[in-house]
């Protein structure tokens, strides 16, 4: 190309670019007026005339001890009764968290397992980490669970979470390349991927209702999406968070997400309204968030901080109705149980707790 | 260059996306929501508690305790 050509293409680019950028500021700023024109009362006001939660009556029952060091992601069994953990130290332990006994521990070839999660069956389990990978385990002897592993995917970068959308037979992953990832198990056959955040994702769950085609995700650029599946597209994006978004959850009715994030507050996002409807904070908070997770009916909402506490929010009023004490380092992950009667915290104090 | 233009396409393509999307209004949104919240409070073990703490079953048992 002449000189003069290629500086002819440039400006023709500058140009190009100055006015996509000039639509997506237009687009940004009617998005917001939209938004704003029907948000006409805070979900707060709207709770006002119900009861405050009186009392919470959940105890500390169990611990789990035999991880040698910090606990980085638990998932209950759809039994609703095991427990899978995994650890920096490069282990899997699937727990009977009815007597706290382990029952079966795997070694994986690297450390820090970030993610964990049971098929759906029951009978596999998905993991991965440092190693940029998703493996895959059936849950039969230790012996054969090391012999019968398949890795799934590989990202450029760690996988922070993965889950099993719809059976067995498919995995969701997100990853610190900034992506999320669908996988066919059997082939390994990357079926679909997600492009579209700038920071790494650090979270992913799936919409609870509807056909399984929704998916939401967190990440380090503060931002949560929500996405379609089938496209690949994003549909919705929320904003608000001042630092990493570490934890994104569905509520129950499936119209609305929990954010927890690095900001030391988490947030909830109503998907039909477009917007945010709550902020959980206090001034006395100072602590980032790691984790966050609804009770069966989505009014207590349970948050894991970086000062060793889990607090439990009232949803509607966005107030704090207890702290859990208990570890002795950051709590990196609270899941609820499938059927709701138990809290399982994970942390870096190398446990793992059972509430109920 | 080419590259930023592509990306800043399709960025662009996904805020279009959003702006056509319907919304109701916060109102309703939030009293959908605290409906659903009513309607499963029985279920909710955590918030409500258990009806007698022989369901729960993460309980301590209790141990022999007649002296």
């Amino acid at each position: 190309m002449s000189e003069c050509a290629a500086s002819a293409s440039n400006v023709n680019a500058n140009e190009k670019m100055a006015s996509l950028l000039k639509e997506a500021e237009n687009l940004k700023a009617k998005l917001e007026e939209e938004r704003q024109k029907l948000n006409d009362v805070n979900l707060s006001n709207i709770a006002e005339r119900l009861e405050q939660i009186a009392f919470v009556n959940i105890k500390p029952r169990k611990v789990l001890k035999g991880h040698q060091a910090k606990v980085l992601c638990t998932d209950w069994s759809p039994d609703k009764r095991h427990i899978i953990s995994s650890s920096q130290d490069g282990r899997l332990i699937i727990w009977d968290a009815f007597t706290t006994n382990k029952e079966h521990a795997v070694t994986m070839p690297t450390t820090w397992i970030m993610a964990c999660a049971y098929a759906p069956s029951g009978n596999y389990v998905a993991c991965g980490g440092l190693d940029n990978k998703v493996t895959v385990y059936p849950i039969t002897s230790d012996e054969e669970m090391a012999a019968k592993k398949r890795t799934v995917g590989t990202h450029t970068s760690y996988m922070s979470c993965c889950i099993y959308p719809n059976s067995d037979q498919q995995i969701l992953t997100g990853s610190g390349d900034s992506t999320c990832a669908l996988w066919d198990v059997e082939s390994g056959q990357l079926l679909q991927s997600f492009h579209g955040h700038s920071g790494d994702v650090m979270a992913i769950d799936l919409a609870p209702n509807e056909t399984g085609n929704t998916f939401v995700s967190g990440s380090c650029d503060r931002m949560a999406f929500i996405w379609d599946m089938r496209s690949g597209h994003v549909v919705q994006s929320f904003e608000g968070h001042q630092s990493d978004v570490n934890s994104v959850k569905f509520h129950p009715c499936g119209d609305a997400i929990a954010t927890g994030s690095d900001d030391s507050s988490c947030r909830l996002y109503d998907m039909r309204a477009d917007r945010e409807v709550a902020v959980f904070a206090k001034e006395s908070i100072i602590f980032g968030v790691n984790s966050v997770d609804f009770s069966v009916s989505g009014r207590l909402l349970f948050a894991g901080y970086n000062d060793y506490t889990v607090n439990l929010w009232d949803t509607l009023k966005s107030e704090r109705v207890c702290l859990l004490y208990g570890h002795e380092n950051k709590v990196s992950c609270v899941q609820v149980s499938p059927d709701g009667t138990a809290l399982s915290t994970g942390s870096w104090d190398y446990t793992i707790r059972v509430w109920a | 260059m080419a590259a930023n233009l592509q990306q800043q396409r399709t960025i662009n393509e996904q805020l279009r996306r959003e702006a056509g999307i319907p919304r109701i209004q916060v109102s309703e949104a939030c009293n959908a929501m605290m409906k659903y919240m009513i309607d499963h409070e029985s279920d909710d073990c955590l918030l409500s508690g258990f009806t007698s703490q022989k369901v729960n079953p993460f309980r301590e048992k209790n141990s022999c305790n007649i002296l």
